[in-house]
This record gives structure tokens, sequence and C-alpha cells, in this order.
């Protein structure tokens, strides 16, 4: 019972992560396309957009990774050891993205050289840090994590290393852009702007297909293919299934300008292709050479469960009160 | 370098810059919500240049904060995941509780820094003040699961595995009150003096006098009732530190032989191999009374310890007296502000050390980390696990340590960079406006 909520409560924030810290990410490597004269443009609506909300949409990694560590200490002492580099390349990105970004909006001297060297490390270290965190997410079911293994490459490089786990960083990089996009047309007035933020939702859409596209290819490489779990998973494939079909209704929205819905069905893709891949591994939070760490065999004792669970309950009275003020606040005031 | 030791090096380094910016971040908000108070009640325009001022400041330093603190919860098991398997069931629930916490910072701070023209004056006043709440409650928190590491509470160690936990006895173990009274009072010491020096100093240069002078007094005086507390909290955490771990006492004194009537020694470096004090001055009978309020009290010295169990001797004595030394001086500087500020005049040698005091406080924070961190080894968790048995089995962590000393000096470098910036900027604007 403790575990399901705690699952949960990983789940959902894994889930929010995406979606709205997804979506910061995404700015970052939008601003990496071409933006001609509409640039400078682009760069204050982002600023406007993310600068309230995303030390608050950052927050949801920090709790994934307490429950972690407080709950599940094994799972997140295994994590540590055998994706060592990975993390580190990761919270690299962390430091310079979100420093990057809050040095372009505040520094008092705005001129071109500076806010030029900042909006490069803010877009390339957003860039860099979704596809390693694309590269985490995909070491951790590939079956090769070994943290007793003796040599060094077998430790702590073959576990993420290969054409998988990088297509799956490209996939994720492609949808935070286009998460990026969908939420950004809402954001401006300007209607250049606005149909500039759609025709690159276009683009990144048909990455998101290409890039899962590869995805399934390298994954032919791997111990066990994904089109392979895919069909032992029957639930896993009508999810997909449906987050597929989804494409047809947004593009018709899309053409309609509805922007809430737009917003709410891209959500939602994105919503089941991460249901999709927590239906082929939960309750196994990692598929190690020796086998699953599940989440339930490696919880820590009741008496800690039952503490987590209590911050994480009466946390979210504080927190999702507060979460919803500031989105009132800043997001809902402008679409009428 | 070996492996141990450059995770020693890198988890030293993170924590003793993300200190500086987690001690902003708690306090800040205090002195922007008192300057803009002030602006709602009195209607002076200044508090509101001010309130502006401060927070495009604290929107880049809190960035800081919040990046260099994410580094942090990925480098307690980054670098020690053997402390972490036992550990974090033990006191994840400090941590899980500060989860809580910078979520609504960060939420509010958003509201704050943006929600200015978008709120009713008094809730966004609010945010502002739930900004300082939540950070200050934070750093409450981690202090505590720090505190864990010096006075392990709350479980039973049967066979290298910790048995009937109890989260709550371990969070609020025996060193948690001195901790956080100690760290809470240093962070609004540190920061105040900080702020208010460098108002001071532009004062000094003739720069928007008034709206400096102001500027000033808000964070003096938080800064200024805190120097003054702070040596009855410090002489607090050091007679519970007599009491609960002597070996760290010891080597903060550099008292070597246990023994009656032990001498407090002013300055000196102790001298390990001679297990004698030299240079120091010593005062008979001082630390018996310190540690204990009898001159003729026993204090045990580090004889009664395998030299395998004593922690660096000279680090932590130097470290523990620049942070006395400081804190006392502080105190002093303190008292006179107020003193000076009744008479309502500011002589201006006394702006000039109050110019000078500015980096004092964050010093001694550095310093003082140091007597609580290095006292504390060769253990982890005292007495129950070496910090050699908690470090991580991967290789070439020098490179690890290269790494974040590389970035963090360049982020620190910006920082440095940007707030001068800052300041020329606003000031010269204001300057020019004649305020
Ligand atoms: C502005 C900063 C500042 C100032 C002026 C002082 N301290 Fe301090 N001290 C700290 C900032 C600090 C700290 C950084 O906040 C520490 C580290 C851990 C902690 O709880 O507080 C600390 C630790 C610390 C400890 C170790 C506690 C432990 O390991 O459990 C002792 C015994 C003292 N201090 C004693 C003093 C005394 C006698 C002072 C005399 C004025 C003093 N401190 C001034
Ligand atoms: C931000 C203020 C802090 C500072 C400046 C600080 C400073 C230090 C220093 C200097 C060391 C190295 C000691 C040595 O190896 O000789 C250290 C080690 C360590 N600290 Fe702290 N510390 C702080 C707070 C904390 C907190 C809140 C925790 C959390 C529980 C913590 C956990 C650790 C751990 C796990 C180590 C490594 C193990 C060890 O060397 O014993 N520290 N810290
Ligand atoms: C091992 C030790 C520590 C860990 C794991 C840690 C973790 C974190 C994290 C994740 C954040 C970012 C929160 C956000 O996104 O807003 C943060 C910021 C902060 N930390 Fe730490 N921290 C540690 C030590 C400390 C200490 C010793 C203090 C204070 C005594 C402290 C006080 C703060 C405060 C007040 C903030 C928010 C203000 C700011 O961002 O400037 N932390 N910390």
């Amino acid at each position: 019972m403790m575990i399901d909520i705690l699952v949960f409560f990983i789940g959902a924030s894994l889930l929010l992560y995406v979606l709205l810290g997804g979506s910061d990410y995404g700015a970052g490597i939008l601003e990496l396309l071409p933006a001609g004269k509409l640039r400078e443009q682009q760069k204050l609506v982002i600023n406007d957009a993310m600068g309230p909300v995303w030390e608050a949409n950052h927050m949801w990694l920090i709790l994934i990774v307490v429950i972690l560590f407080m709950g599940f200490p094994t799972i997140f002492t295994t994590l540590m050891i055998s994706l060592h580099i990975p993390m580190l390349a990761l919270l690299v990105g962390i430091v310079v993205r979100g420093t990057a970004f809050t040095f372009r909006h505040y520094d008092a001297v705005q001129e071109p050289k500076s806010q030029r060297v900042y909006t490069v490390l803010f877009s390339v270290s957003s860039l860099w840090t979704a596809v390693w965190l694309g590269i985490i997410v995909a070491s951790l079911n590939r079956g090769i994590i070994d943290p007793r293994a003796k040599d060094v490459w077998t430790a702590y490089f073959a576990p993420w290393w290969g054409l998988y786990p990088l297509a799956v960083g490209g996939f994720v990089a492609c949808i935070f852009g286009f998460l990026a996009c969908i939420y950004l047309v809402d954001e401006t007035t300007d209607t250049a702007l606005a149909k500039r933020f759609m025709r690159h939702a276009a683009v990144f859409n048909g990455l998101v297909i290409a890039a899962g596209g590869l995805v399934f290819a390298a994954s032919l490489g791997e111990r066990e293919s994904l089109p392979v779990t895919f069909f032992k998973n029957p639930l896993t494939l009508g999810v997909m299934g449906v987050a597929t079909l989804l494409f047809v209704a947004l593009w018709f929205f899309i053409k309609r300008h509805h922007v809430w819905l737009t917003r709410v069905i891209a959500a939602g893709q994105v919503s089941l292709i991460l249901l999709g891949w927590w239906l082929l591994y939960a309750p196994n939070a990692l598929i190690t050479a020796k086998g699953p760490l599940g989440f339930y065999a490696m919880a820590a004792p009741p008496a800690t469960l039952r503490q987590l669970v209590l911050a994480l309950v009466v946390g979210s009275f504080f927190i999702f009160p507060s979460l919803i003020f500031l989105l009132r606040v800043f997001k809902l005031k402008r679409s009428k | 370098m070996d492996d141990l030791i450059a995770a020693r090096a890198t988890m030293a380094f993170s924590l003793g810059f993300h200190i500086i910016f987690a001690a902003i971040g708690m306090t800040m908000p205090f002195f922007m919500s008192a300057a803009h108070w002030l602006y709602l009640k009195r209607g002076d325009e200044v508090y509101l240049e001010l309130t502006k001022m401060w927070v495009k400041g604290v929107a880049i330093l809190f960035a800081v904060g919040a990046v260099s603190g994410t580094v942090l919860s990925f480098e307690l098991g980054l670098l020690w995941p053997g402390f972490m398997q036992h550990a974090g069931p033990i006191i994840g629930m400090p941590f899980s509780w500060e989860g809580t916490a910078f979520f609504i910072e960060a939420v509010a701070i958003g509201l704050f820094l943006y929600g200015r023209k978008k709120m009713n004056p008094w809730v966004h006043w609010w945010t502002g003040v739930a900004v300082g709440i939540s950070g200050f409650v934070s750093g409450i928190f981690v202090v505590a699961a720090n505190s864990w590491m010096n006075t392990p509470a709350g479980f039973d160690w049967v066979n290298g595995v910790a048995q009937n936990i109890d989260p709550v006895a371990a969070m609020f173990n025996r060193a948690w009150l001195h901790e956080t009274i100690h760290m809470q009072l240093a962070a609004l010491q540190a920061v105040g003096f900080a702020v208010g020096g460098i108002h001071a100093l532009l004062y000094l240069r003739g720069r928007a006098p008034r709206l400096n002078l102001k500027a000033m007094k808000i964070a003096l005086t938080f800064g200024a009732a805190a120097a003054i507390l702070q040596p009855f909290a410090g002489h607090f955490a050091g007679q519970r530190v007599a009491e609960l771990q002597p070996a760290k006492l010891a080597a903060m004194e550099g008292h070597f032989e246990t023994g009656r009537r032990a001498p407090l020694y002013i300055g000196g470096i102790p001298d390990v191999e001679t297990r004698t004090m030299k240079w120091g001055i010593p005062l008979p009978g001082m630390l018996s009374f310190i540690a204990h309020n009898d001159i003729n009290a026993e204090v045990t010295g580090l004889d009664k310890f395998p030299r395998e169990d004593w922690p660096p001797v000279v680090i932590v004595h130097v470290a523990f007296q620049i942070m006395v030394a400081i804190g006392s001086v502080m105190a002093a500087v303190g008292g006179l502000f107020f003193w000076f500020w009744r008479k309502r005049d500011f002589p201006r040698w006394f702006l000039w050390v109050l110019a000078a005091s500015m980096p004092l406080g964050m010093i001694a924070i550095e310093a003082g980390w140091v007597v609580t961190e290095v006292g504390r080894q060769p253990w982890i968790v005292y007495g129950i696990m070496r910090t050699k048995e908690a470090v991580t089995p991967v290789p070439g962590m020098v490179y690890h340590f290269y790494l974040f000393v590389g970035l963090y000096l360049s982020l620190a470098a910006a920082t440095v960079w940007l707030m001068g910036r800052q300041i020329m900027m606003v000031q010269t604007r204001l300057s020019g406006g004649a305020k």
C-alpha cells in the first residue's frame, strides 16, 4: 500500500517533469533552429514564459531523487554507481542551462554580445541535457547494469553505451521541442511568431516520428528488441497505438487554431507514450545483468515509508494549490 | 589524489559553494520583504527601488543556489553510495520535508519575482515572506540531516545493517538543535553583513546616499542582531560538542592530554608529532570552563582516542580559531551598529569598518562547516561508518573533482561579474536621478 503510493508519486513526478520541465528544455532546443528576424522576439517570449515557472518545474526531478534515496536506496545507489558518467553529464547540463537562462534574463546590461553567449549556452545545454536524460532512461532496462562488474568498461560504460540509448535521447529531445512549440503558441500575441511556433511544432512532430522509428531500429541490436517486447505487452501496444492516432486529431485542431485542445492533446500524447513505457517495466525500476530490481522488493523499512508517504501527502496539500495559483497568475490570464 | 580524497574534496567543494547561495536564498527574501513592507506602509518610492534592485540580484543568486543544490542531491549518491544505502531510509525524512519546502519556495519565488503587477500588493508581499519562510525551514531540515551524521540516532546497528529505523528520532537527534540555531543565525549574519557592507561602501562613494543608507540599515538590522546572538549560540554548540563528540572538541582546541583545568589557547598551531601546542597563548582552566562550566572539570583529550580515529587536528583547530575570531569581531561591530543608529549618526570610519566586514560572515560559515565536517572525520556517520567505507567504487574521481571545480569557478566568476554589472548599472541610474 505504502509502496503503491510511492510508485504512484514517482510516476506522477516523472510525468509532470516531462510535461512541464520538458517544455522548458524544448524552448532551449527550439532556439537552436534558425529564426531569422523573429529571433529576438522569440527569446523574449521564452523568457517570459519560462521565467516564473522553471524552478518549480525543475523540482519534480528533485522529488524523484529524494523519493528514491529515502524509499528505495538500493535502486538509487545502483543507478548512481552504474550510471555515474551520464548522471554527471546530466548535472553539468542542468547547471549550465539553469544559470545561462537566468543570466540572460536578468543581466542588467542587455547587450547583444553577452546575450548571444547566454543563448548559445542555454540552447546547447538544453539539447545536451535532454539527450542525456533519454540515455539514462533507456539504460534502466537494458539488462546490462552490473555494479559488481570488475572491469571498468562493463561496470561504468557498457550500461549506457550504444545506439539505442542515443536514439532514445534524440527521441526525448524531439518530444521536448514539440511540447515547447505547442505551449508557446499561446504565449505570444504576435501572429507571425505564433505561426512560426506552429510551423516548428510540425517540424518537431516529424522529428518525433522519425526518432521513434530510429529507436525501434536501434533496439534491434538490444538483448530484447522493442518489437518483441511490445508484442509481449498488448496493453502497451494499445496505448502507443492511441498515442499515434492522436496525431490526426492534433493536426485537425492545430489547423483550426484550437489552442487549448492542441495543448491537451499534445500533453495527452506524451503522457500515453510515458504510460506505455511504464507499463512495459513497472513495477521493476531497473533490469540489471543479474535480473530485475523492483520497487516492491527493494523498498526501505515500513517506518521510513510511512514517513515518506506522510511528507508527500501533506506536502501535496501545499504544493498543488500553490502550483495551481502560480499557473493561474502567469498562464491562464493570457489566454483570456 | 586517490579516489577517497578526491571524493571528499568534491563534496567539500560542492557544499562550500552551495552554502553561500543557500544562505543568500534563505535570508534575502526577508530583507526584500522588509523593504517592500516599508514601501507599502510609507509609500516612499525609494523602498520600491530598493526591492526591485535586490530582486534582480537575488533572481540570479537563487538560480545558482538551485542548480548547485540539485547537484548535491545527486552527489550524495554519486560519491557516497555506501552511506546513502544505509542513511537514506534513516535521514531521508528531513530531505523529503525539505523537498516540500523547496517546492513552495520555488513557486513563491516565481510569484514574487514576476508577479508584482499581476497581484494584489499584499498578496504579493506575502509571497515574498513565503519564500523566506520556506527557504529558512528547508535550511533547518538539511542541517538536521547533517546533524544526524554527527550524532546518529533513530536506529540499531546490527552487524552492519540498520534496524528498527525511526526517522523521527533520527531527525531530532542530539545535535540538531544547536546546529540549526547556529546555522540559521550564521546565514542572517553573513548575508546581513555582506549586503550591508556593499551598501555602506556605495554610500561612502557618494552614490544614491538615501537609498544606500536605508538598504544598509535594513540588512544590518538582521545581520547585527544575529551577530550579537551568535556567540551564545556558538558557546551552546561548543558545549554540546564537548559532550557528544569529544574527539572533535579536542581537535578544535588542540587539546592532546586529558586533564583537569584544561587551558584554552588563543591562536597557535597544534603539532601532532609532539602532541603540543605551538605559539598559542594559554588561558588556564578556561577550556574546562567553556566546555563544562567549571574551571576544574576534566576535558577529554585526543590521547583517549586511537591515532587512526583522530580528525585532521590542524585544519579543525585553525578553522575553529578563524570562526571564533570573526564571531567576536562581528558581535562587536553589530553592537556598535545599534549604538550609532541610536545616536542617529554613522561616522565615516565606522562605515568603512562595515565595508571591510563584508566578507567576514561568509568566511566564518565556511570555517564553521570545516570544523563540523572535517572534525567528524574519519567517520561519515560518527562512530558507525567510516568515510572510506562509504565512498563510491567508481574510479577516476579526480576527474569528477576537476570537472566541478572548473564548472563552479566559471560560474562563480560569471556571477561576480554579473553582480558587479548589476550594481554599477542600478546605482548609476539612481545617482543620475538625484534620489
Ligand atoms: C557567521 C558565521 C559563524 C560565526 C560568526 C560563528 N560560527 Fe560557529 N559555525 C558556523 C558559523 C559561524 C556554521 C557554519 O554555521 C557551523 C557549521 C555547522 C553548524 O551547525 O554551524 C558552525 C559550527 C560550530 C561548531 C561545531 C558544531 C558541531 O560540530 O556540531 C562550534 C562548536 C561553533 N560553531 C562555535 C562557535 C563559537 C564559539 C563562535 C563564537 C563567536 C562561533 N561558532 C561563531
Ligand atoms: C552546506 C554546508 C556544508 C558544508 C560547507 C559542508 C562541508 C563539508 C566538508 C568540508 C566536507 C569534507 C570533510 C572531509 O572529508 O574532510 C564534507 C563532507 C561531507 N558532508 Fe558536509 N557540509 C555541509 C553540509 C552538509 C549536509 C547538509 C549534509 C547532508 C546530510 C552533508 C553531508 C556530507 C557528506 C555525506 C560528506 C562526505 C563524507 C565525509 O567526508 O565525511 N554536509 N562536508
Ligand atoms: C547535502 C546537502 C544539501 C542538499 C542535497 C541540498 C539540496 C538542495 C536543492 C536540490 C536545492 C534546489 C531547490 C530549488 O530548486 O529551488 C537547494 C537549494 C537551497 N538549499 Fe540546499 N542542499 C544541501 C545543503 C544545504 C544547506 C546546508 C543549506 C542551509 C543551511 C541549504 C539551504 C538551501 C536553500 C535555502 C536553498 C534555496 C535557496 C536557493 O536556491 O538559493 N542547503 N538545495
